[in-house]
């Protein structure tokens, strides 16, 4: 994880413990970042790092998390995965 | 391995526990097919169990983080599905890769268990074998990966346009029709409902694992989440699953059996699997599957058949902690004490009331069949602990390069739980010892008496006068008792005086630091370990029995009792006071004749029975009783096998013989050698069970200074 300005960088194959330690850092600070990014030629390891992305961008609706905004990624493992936010 | 641990487990704590006791069985019984698929590799109803087994280890070492265990049964799964799916010969160097990889599991389970930092030696090796074996297997036969599929197909699916889908259904929808466009030969499509419970985190499931198991056979894999009940952050948590549903559809070779194996560890309201047939060929495909569905049910009864009776039949089963056994058995502990004491109670008897003699019997009657239930609660086929001893003896053969024959007689007999668990390192070393030093060294030296060169190495099981005996034959050249004999005089065992019976004689190779192998091999023979088993089955309340005869092979017998919460034992009194012997030590009791009892002055009494000199040993002298010292033809001698030879209990009255429940004794007598526990009896009197092992050097010293 970096946080470099307002932008927060993530790897998106974050085990259970990382994610937990994320949502605690990122609770206090959501205000002040701009953007959220995610590392290249990572994938998602956990959904719930998806729920919890849903749930910071549902908090903060100006919160940019342009991998969020896709609505789908692609890996060798999991196939072709899509989220329905219904927003 | 136990799921219980005395106090309170958190439900991850539980369920990781569970997980472990369930591994622990899966390897244990992967230890033992796999050794059965080494002797017939043509047998794939066996090959799939053993699939089935690293398939599910597999599953829980991944969901709990066990990683390394979960990457090198990945791919030795890879190897084992080959294998069944093609139905390939397994070459017969590959066995042993097979045997090897099931030991790295074991070994690699250890190091995740111990969180130990480094893995087994073998690993890297084993697990390169494994994936240039699975290499060699994959060139040119296999289905195109997930990614190639999405390559070749993906301008179809932007024509489809899943990017920005109006609703889940209509995403779902869209892709079923997508999929279907793409169905060939081989391969089935389904539509999956995962709607797992809040708390699946924290059981170590997730979505994404699930997605990973399916990729691993799947041609091609699309899922959607329905992310419409995730929350903000201030009623969020990571820790709790916010995820509605998730639909996964799937193009896969898998059928719909092998598809709910990857769900087997959820709640069935967890997850749907759907069948989608497709369009032009689904009035075929459902005639297809009722003709498969019969074929299975015709081929069900056949497999079993030819099974036979090794399978053991699998009804109705729940898991019990063994303290809560021990604590309902406790309970019926108490229970008979109970009606024991309403039934021999004098005040009670005396009413002369018909109802209630019948009401007493009745009682007496249904506590004897619920102690008999509760009892065979406890109890266990020795099936398992026997077929792990066929991997020792398989192994040993190995090392040793002898060829033998291993026999395996009375493995439905039954014996406590508790105790099964402290007999295979007692019967790995009798195995072994035997495989060792039992069989000739070679071929030739059995050629030579005419024997076969094939050695034969017998395990069996059995009841024997209220005991359970297992013993440990050999062929081979039995023991020289002459050999012995002199190694027990270099050796200050014995001094060469004592007339030893040869039983007596045997038993001294038990002796701690005795061993009359000439040369010491890494198997037996260091000196070390019989001394170990001797203890180890003592402990038990067991004894070792060892019958030889030169030239025709010796065997070990375990002389164990039934259970370790009841004993039998003999009820005698002296100076008022019950004593229990336990019945497995008692050779015979009687009451001498003047003439046969001696007084050695300094020495103390004996009696001569057969030739042999007994000690006489007062239990008043023992335990310090107030009593009139009369003479032993007066009173009633027990003569009990210890350790250190036979001995005679001097004794006022014997009561009987009765089983007892076993009752630890408070911390003052705890500390009394003499005794190992305590009984309450019918009466409601408590008696003291005698260590007959520990009488004998106290009076010795009594008799030295007489």
């Amino acid at each position: 994880m970096l946080f470099d300005g307002d932008e927060l960088t993530i790897a998106l194959d974050m085990p259970m413990e990382e994610i937990r330690e994320f949502e605690l850092f990122v609770r206090p600070r959501l205000e002040y970042i701009e953007t959220i990014e995610v590392e290249e030629g990572t994938s998602l390891r956990s959904s719930s790092l998806l729920a919890l992305l849903v749930s910071l961008k549902r908090t903060r609706p100006e919160l940019k998390i342009p991998f969020l905004d896709k609505g789908l990624t692609a890996s060798s493992g999991n196939g072709t995965l899509h989220w329905m936010c219904h927003d | 391995m136990e799921p219980y641990i005395g106090c309170v487990m958190t439900k991850q704590e539980q369920v990781k526990a569970i997980f472990i006791e369930e591994a622990g069985e899966i390897i244990e019984k992967l230890d033992v097919n796999i050794l059965r698929f080494e002797e017939d590799s043509s047998d794939f109803d066996l090959l799939n169990e053993i699939f089935r087994g690293v398939h599910t280890l597999k599953g829980n070492a991944n969901a709990f983080g066990f990683t390394r265990l979960g990457e090198f049964v990945h791919h030795f799964e890879d190897v084992l599905d080959h294998y069944r799916s093609t139905k390939e010969d397994v070459e017969e160097h590959l066995l042993e890769l097979f045997v090897e990889s099931v030991d790295i599991i074991k070994e690699v389970m250890i190091c995740e268990l111990d969180a130990l930092p480094d893995l087994p030696n073998g690993y890297p090796d084993c697990l390169k074998s494994i994936k240039n074996l699975i290499a060699s297997k994959k060139n040119g036969s296999l289905l195109p990966t997930i990614e190639e599929t999405q390559e070749v197909f993906g301008d179809l699916a932007s024509e489809f346009a899943f990017e920005s889908p109006r609703g889940t259904e209509e995403a779902v929808e869209k892709s079923i029709q997508f999929h279907r466009a793409m169905q060939e030969d081989g391969l089935n499509l389904y539509k999956i409902e995962l709607t797992l419970d809040a708390d699946c985190y924290k059981r170590g499931f997730d979505h994404l694992l699930f997605l990973n198991l399916l990729g691993e056979k799947a041609k091609s894999l699309e899922s959607f989440f329905d992310m419409e009940d995730v929350s903000t952050l201030d009623t969020f948590s990571s820790d709790v699953n916010s995820i509605k549903k998730v639909h996964v559809i799937v193009l896969t070779p898998q059928t719909e059996e092998e598809v709910a194996e990857n769900f087997e560890y959820l709640f069935d309201n967890e997850y749907h699997i759907t069948l989608i047939a497709p369009v032009v060929a689904q009035a075929a495909i459902e005639k297809k599957e009722v003709i498969e569905e019969t074929i299975e049910t015709l081929k069900k009864p056949k497999a079993e058949e030819r099974r036979g009776t090794e399978r053991v039949t699998t009804g109705s089963t729940i898991r019990i902690d063994t303290f809560k056994l021990d604590e309902l058995f406790d309970s019926v502990g108490e229970l008979v004490i109970a009606q024991n004491f309403i039934a021999q109670n004098e005040q009670i008897r005396a009413i002369e009331d018909e109802s209630i003699k019948r009401a007493i019997e009745t009682l007496s009657k249904i506590t004897k069949k619920i102690q008999d239930r509760v009892m065979s609660l406890r109890m266990v086929a020795i099936r398992d602990t026997f077929d792990k001893m066929k991997r020792v003896v398989r192994d040993t053969s190995k090392k040793t390069g002898k060829e033998l024959h291993l026999n395996v007689q009375g493995e439905e007999t039954e014996i406590d739980k508790t105790m099964i668990d402290s007999l295979s390192d007692p019967l790995i070393h009798i195995i072994r010892n035997a495989i060792d030093h039992g069989l000739e060294s070679d071929a030739a030296e059995r050629l030579s008496v005419g024997k076969k060169v094939e050695g034969t190495i017998t395990l069996r099981a059995y009841h024997k006068s209220g005991s359970i005996v297992i013993s440990v034959s050999d062929d081979g050249r039995g023991i020289n008792k002459e050999k012995v004999l002199q190694k027990a005089i270099e050796r200050g065992v014995i001094t060469g005086d004592e007339n030893l019976t040869d039983s007596q004689i045997f038993g001294l190779i038990m002796q701690p630091g005795f061993s009359t192998a000439d040369t010491i091999s890494d198997l037996s023979g260091r000196g070390v370990g019989l001394d170990v088993v001797k203890t180890s089955i003592e402990k038990l309340r067991g004894k070792v029995e060892i019958d030889s005869k030169e030239g025709v092979g010796t065997t070990f017998s375990m002389v164990l009792p039934l259970t370790l919460a009841i004993i039998d034992g003999m009820l005698v009194q002296t100076a008022g006071e019950i004593y229990i012997i336990p019945t497995l030590s008692v050779v015979e009791s009687f009451r001498p004749n003047r003439e046969i009892v001696n007084i050695i002055k300094g020495q103390g009494e004996f009696v001569s029975m057969r030739g042999q000199h007994i000690p006489v040993i007062r239990l008043s002298d023992v335990f310090d009783l107030t009593t009139d010292r009369i003479p032993p033809w007066e009173g009633i001698l027990v003569c009990v096998e210890t350790e250190a030879g036979r001995i005679a209990i001097m004794v006022d009255e014997l009561i009987g013989r009765q089983q007892v429940v076993i009752k630890p004794l408070g911390k003052s007598l705890a500390k009394l050698k003499e005794i190992t526990g305590g009984a309450i009896l019918g009466s409601g009197d408590i008696a003291l069970i005698l260590n007959v092992d520990e009488l004998r050097p106290l009076i010795e010293g009594a008799h030295g200074t007489a």
